[in-house]
């Protein structure tokens, strides 16, 4: 809360002496009402993730009581059930893979496509990046849907494999979208400046442009990686046993008997903690994203 | 920039995009004027499906819903995103704190929030909120069986995971609003109330359409919540678009493939037009640019 006026503190000095003691007495009030309500909404918004946590914590047979139990004797049975009874492990590393691959592959294809956008004005371009914002809203069956019957033809169905190079052309449009963004606040004369010294377009783009752009391609590869590990509706028309991915998993999960249900839910808490962790790390470059992606709105 | 040199360096992204979505969108196009099943070779039948598609109540139905979900969560999400921006762009050193917390629903895949939910509604698991509701209200809802309580938490389970994106999206537009224009209506004695009513949100107009543009796009592609958040969604007219495409053509058998292609045609025909002020704006831009 101290903090909340240390900021509001300058703002009351900085307009001329019109008001006063006692704006500031109540601007001390409103601080405090408002530290009170985003803390509710801090809280209401983390009651699903605590309660999971506490319900797969719990023993078996107090976990799904109702009324709810709230002082338990914590216990990990759940998680060392779903390491051993079901394929959670091999579910995580096809997660990983596919998240690892597709972010990758989209980074090296999308980065020179967006460098190229960000500074060949004319219809191609016009037309690619309308293409690009079509894409990024189509109803993802439409696409999906045909790749399952590909993927059956070609023999690729139920591997890692494809479903990676799915969300690498679904999650493209996004990504071209925010890198060009990105890129055209790079001014161009930097570009002229390399190109006198005798540097190619593609000198630049690996000489200039990339370790310029860190902190644009860590935003992008976050964003793209967050998506592929977040892909429930792809990877479950995609996969069958061999390469499901952890969100599938846990969806099939549902409906089960109890004991099931909890692994679920220890499944889900293992998913959910790295991310968490993720987003507490990644908050900078997620704020800067968003605000990237939404310049153009 | 030499064309060749843009054309270089264009051509894998467009290779993959071409492959990968134009390809597929094509044979999405031709199943729909098709009578089709998965690994065969369908029959040409015109526009029957999309006949059967304009004229089948359940489409209508799901139809209703998602449109209804869409229209309340949007407003939700930018009135909510703006008094929740304002109270976290004031933040001093906490920011990051909060934001952190905020953005953990953002994160979490849609399934498994969905889920998670589940489990905080529902009597049969020891649910928490749904124990303090009958404690209150002295009544049983069935969050999972009844039409309203269900498309309730669906709804709040939407606003949940896509709040933290209006937030942020609207703290950027905040951050852009002139600091002189503030303090004008600040000298001209203007309440706070009225600053933002008059003042700020309309500089942040765009901003706001903006969140209300994507968050429309997205809450119409409804599905992975639905999956976890209503097992009854057909019995209770909660199914969505996409759950009803998912369903008929996948789902059932695969009966129907050309009738959910006929859907995802009409769907996407609905979001171009819907984006057609953008896609005005993009080409008369990136042609000056």
């Amino acid at each position: 809360m101290s903090v909340v006026q240390e900021k509001a503190a300058p703002a009351a000095v900085a307009p001329p002496a019109t008001a006063p003691p006692r704006p500031k007495r109540r601007r001390k009030g409103s601080t405090y009402l408002v530290g009170g309500i985003l803390v509710l909404v801090c809280w209401a918004m983390l009651s699903p993730v605590l309660w999971t946590a506490m319900t797969v914590t719990k023993p078996t047979d107090v976990a799904f009581l109702d009324p709810p139990v709230f002082f338990y004797e914590p216990t990990l049975t759940a998680f060392v059930d779903l390491w051993q009874t079901t394929l959670f492990y091999q579910y995580l590393i096809n997660t990983l893979i596919v998240a690892l691959l597709s972010t990758v592959a989209a980074l090296v294809i999308g980065l020179p496509a967006a460098y190229a956008l960000s500074r060949f004005p004319g219809w191609i371009s016009a037309v690619l990046l309308i293409a690009a914002l079509v894409f990024r809203a189509l109803p993802r069956f439409s696409v999906v849907l045909p790749m399952y019957d590909i993927s059956r033809s070609l023999g690729i169905y139920d591997t890692t494999f494809a479903v990676a190079a799915a969300l690498v052309a679904i999650n493209q449009p996004f990504s071209i979208w925010l890198l060009r963004n990105f890129f055209a606040e790079i001014p161009k004369e930097l570009d002229e400046a390399a190109m006198i010294d005798g540097c190619s377009r593609f000198g630049i783009l690996r000489r200039v442009m990339i370790p310029l752009m860190g902190p644009g391609i860590l935003t992008a590869g976050i964003f793209i990686f967050l998506f592929a590990f977040q892909e429930y509706l792809t990877a479950n028309i995609l996969t069958d046993v061999s390469a499901r991915t952890v969100p599938v998993f846990i969806a099939t999960q549902l409906g089960q008997t109890l004991p099931m249900l909890q692994q679920a839910g220890a499944a889900a808490m293992l998913l959910t903690l790295p991310v968490v962790a993720f987003a507490f790390i990644a908050q900078r470059y997620l704020v800067a994203g968003l605000n990237a992606g939404s310049v153009k709105g | 920039m030499r064309r060749r040199e843009f054309l270089a360096l264009v051509t894998p992204s467009v290779l993959v995009m071409g492959g990968l979505l134009v390809l597929p969108l094509h044979r999405t196009l031709e199943w729909s004027l098709e009578r089709v099943n998965y690994g065969e070779a369908g029959t040409f039948v015109g526009l029957a499906n999309y006949g059967a598609a304009l004229s089948d109540p359940r489409l209508g139905q799901a139809v209703l819903f998602t449109v209804g979900l869409t229209l309340a969560v949007t407003a939700a999400l930018i009135v909510g995103g703006y008094l929740l921006a304002v109270m976290v762009n004031g933040l001093g050193r906490s920011k990051p704190w909060v934001l952190g917390i905020l953005l953990i629903s953002y994160v979490i895949p849609h399934v498994v929030g969905g889920a998670m939910f589940s489990w905080l509604f529902d009597a049969n698991f020891g649910g928490v909120v749904n124990h303090l509701v009958t404690l209150v209200t002295g009544q049983d809802v069935l969050w999972f069986t009844d039409p309203w309580p269900n498309r309730v938490i669906v709804a709040l389970n939407t606003i949940w995971f896509m709040l933290p994106f209006a937030m942020l999206v609207i703290i950027a537009g905040l951050q852009g609003v002139p600091g002189e224009l503030l303090e004008a209506a600040r000298i001209d004695g203007a309440s706070a109330v009225r600053t933002h009513w008059s003042v700020i949100i309309p500089s942040i107009r765009g901003v706001l359409g903006f969140v209300a543009i994507i968050s429309i796009m997205d809450i119409l592609r409804t599905f992975d919540q639905l999956v976890a958040l209503s097992p009854q969604a057909v019995q209770l007219g909660n199914e969505s678009i996409m759950l009803y495409i998912f369903n008929v053509a996948f789902q059932d058998g695969g009966q129907q493939l050309g009738l959910g292609s006929a859907v995802n045609v009409l769907l996407i025909l609905l979001i171009v037009l819907m984006l057609f002020p953008f896609i005005r704006g993009i080409a008369k831009e990136a042609r000056q640019a």
